[in-house]
């Protein structure tokens, strides 16, 4: 199911919002989130080994380059962003000749191996009689318990919680937050929308953006702020960075998923690319018009100035 | 006189042994390492007992040791006293463990402060009573942890007893639990088909036909007739328990 936007006349054609699972979509968050080879291969705490040397010419050092570049591309494929799921509350039978008959709850679940875990059967016989089917929670509960994912604990860690994520999020620690986060939730579960919430609320409050570049969660970061019509920040720190192509990049994504905005139609209008686009919408549509703009002029100096010389 | 001095010296070291115990804490606390142990001479002693037998005798009840940092352990290690003692290296290195042999035995000593007495040279961490081991104290936690493999660090390697490395692995799994450690996690991997809700299992299933108040449990509890002889045996053998 692919959906394009059509940026045209708004009452001639029906304007279809992108989603993240667009091709094109997923292909500019991708360039966003660039590919530093270094900080995705950084070493890692694991048993230690000897090192390994081998003698390559330039050719095969090239293809050695390329292989890690495939792999790199793979580790950084953006975890799912789902809309919360609808909380589970289909009564299967009411049977009051069972009330009374025990004060615990029975909980039946169909341990058969080759099934999707989505297509697991999990019924929960109340105290009153009532056959209920089981919560997303309890679900995933006793999911962990018959079929154990490593590092995924039965109940959430501690560090979810508010005062410790707080503490966390001052040691700039958001990317190991995420990545447990990942582990222990599903994506389309309550409290991960809620822990990736806060965690990109903190990042831009504090402009931390550089902390996930590189990381398979800066897409859903900038899917997030392009969502919450909040990319100001974000495209600060990359004129600061001189990241001129990615600030373009954001602009054009923020057009496609909100095209009713007076920058997006001056834009189609215009047919601006690049600073001309920035421009655009630094005027019309951001908070932070003055810190863009000056963004830019610090931008071109350097340009102009290599120009000059 | 020097004999006669020694004699009674141990005299009184028998008859009073709970007031040399007190001495150890605080032998302990003032043993800098690098500088000779200052030992207190038992021979001070007699003139002490002499003097105030009585109120040596109260103060005989040995106190236990309790740190200025119960409370806030992370703030020792920020402080001058522990600078001056340790500087930058961590807290069990130049410890070494005495054992008869070359080769350790292969567990430290299973505790040691047992009550208010501690054995002749404790471990790194009893040695010292501000050192607390505390999930929250992190530089503390991290010098006992392999920064590159992020392992805890085996006990003869250390030094210290048994039941502090049982409370630090336990410390160091709670601060990793709460966030003030970070570890290794392992990629998962995502697949695109997974998270449909459609089948019946998590999805919508119409409610079951409810029972009025005439209906029978089953449908067909109603067309079957007993046998009246088979009912009759059943409830002769279970008479007792028929209301």
């Amino acid at each position: 199911m692919s959906c394009y936007t059509v940026l045209c006349y708004k009452n001639e054609y029906t304007m279809i919002t992108p989603q993240f699972t667009d091709e094109a979509v997923k292909d500019i968050l991708r360039r966003i989130t660039g590919l530093d080879l270094q900080k995705v291969f950084r070493p890692i705490k694991q048993e230690l080994k000897a090192p390994t040397y081998k003698l390559m010419t330039d050719e095969q050092l090239e293809q050695a380059v390329a292989l890690a570049k495939e792999q790199a591309e793979k580790l950084l494929q953006m975890p799912p962003v789902l809309p919360e799921r609808t909380p589970i509350s289909d009564v299967l039978s009411e049977d009051r000749v069972l009330e009374g008959m025990d004060s615990a709850k029975y909980v039946f679940t169909d341990i058969t191996y080759n099934i999707p875990h989505r297509e697991r059967f999990i019924v929960v016989r109340e105290p009153t009689g009532t056959l209920r089917k089981a919560t997303w929670e309890e679900r995933d509960r006793l999911i962990q318990v018959y079929f154990p994912k490593e590092v995924r604990k039965i109940s959430p860690p501690h560090i979810f919680k508010e005062e410790n994520l707080k503490m966390v999020f001052s040691q700039d620690q958001h990317e190991h937050v995420l990545n447990l986060c990942l582990v222990q939730f599903e994506p389309d579960s309550s409290e991960y929308i809620k822990v990736h919430t806060a965690t990109y609320e903190d990042l831009e409050k504090h402009d931390k953006y550089d902390l996930l570049r590189s990381t398979r969660h800066f897409g859903g970061l900038a899917w997030y702020l392009v969502k919450a019509r909040r990319i100001d920040g974000l495209i600060v720190d990359m004129l600061k960075r001189q990241l001129l192509q990615d600030a373009v990049s954001l602009v054009r994504l923020f057009h496609m998923v909100h095209p009713d905005t007076e920058s997006a139609q001056e834009a189609a209008n215009k047919e601006a690319t690049n600073i001309d686009l920035l421009t655009i919408y630094a005027q019309k549509e951001s908070q932070r018009s003055g810190y863009i703009e000056l963004a830019l002029q610090a931008y071109k100096q350097p340009a102009a100035e290599a120009l000059a010389a | 006189m020097a004999a006669s001095m020694q004699l009674i010296g141990n005299l009184l070291c028998r008859i009073t042994p709970s007031i040399l115990q007190p001495l150890r804490p605080f032998q302990s606390l003032q043993r800098i390492p690098g500088q000779p142990c200052l030992r207190t001479s038992p021979f001070m002693l007699p003139s002490h007992s002499f003097c105030n037998e009585a109120s040596a005798e109260k103060a005989a009840k040995p106190k236990v040791v309790t740190s200025r940092y119960k409370d806030r352990p992370w703030d020792y290690l920020e402080s001058e006293e522990y600078i001056e003692k340790y500087g930058t290296s961590s807290v069990w290195t130049g410890y070494r463990r005495n054992h008869k042999g070359g080769i350790p035995p292969q567990k430290t000593r299973k505790t040691c402060i047992r009550g208010v007495k501690v054995c002749g040279n404790p471990c790194p961490i009893c040695r010292d009573p501000n050192i607390i081991v505390h999930h929250q104290n992190v530089k503390l936690l991290k010098q006992f942890i392999n920064s590159e493999t992020g392992i805890v660090y085996d006990p003869t390697r250390t030094g210290i007893c048994m039941k502090q490395q049982k409370l630090l692995v336990k410390a160091v799994g709670t601060a990793k639990d709460h966030g003030f450690l970070t570890f290794q996690i392992p990629y998962v991997h995502f697949s695109e088909q997974d998270f449909s809700s459609s089948h019946d299992a998590v999805g919508k299933t119409p409610p079951p036909p409810s029972l009025s108040a005439g209906d029978s449990w089953y449908k067909w509890y109603g067309e079957i007739i007993p046998d009246e002889t088979e009912v009759a045996k059943v409830k002769k053998i279970y008479a007792d328990y028929l209301k």
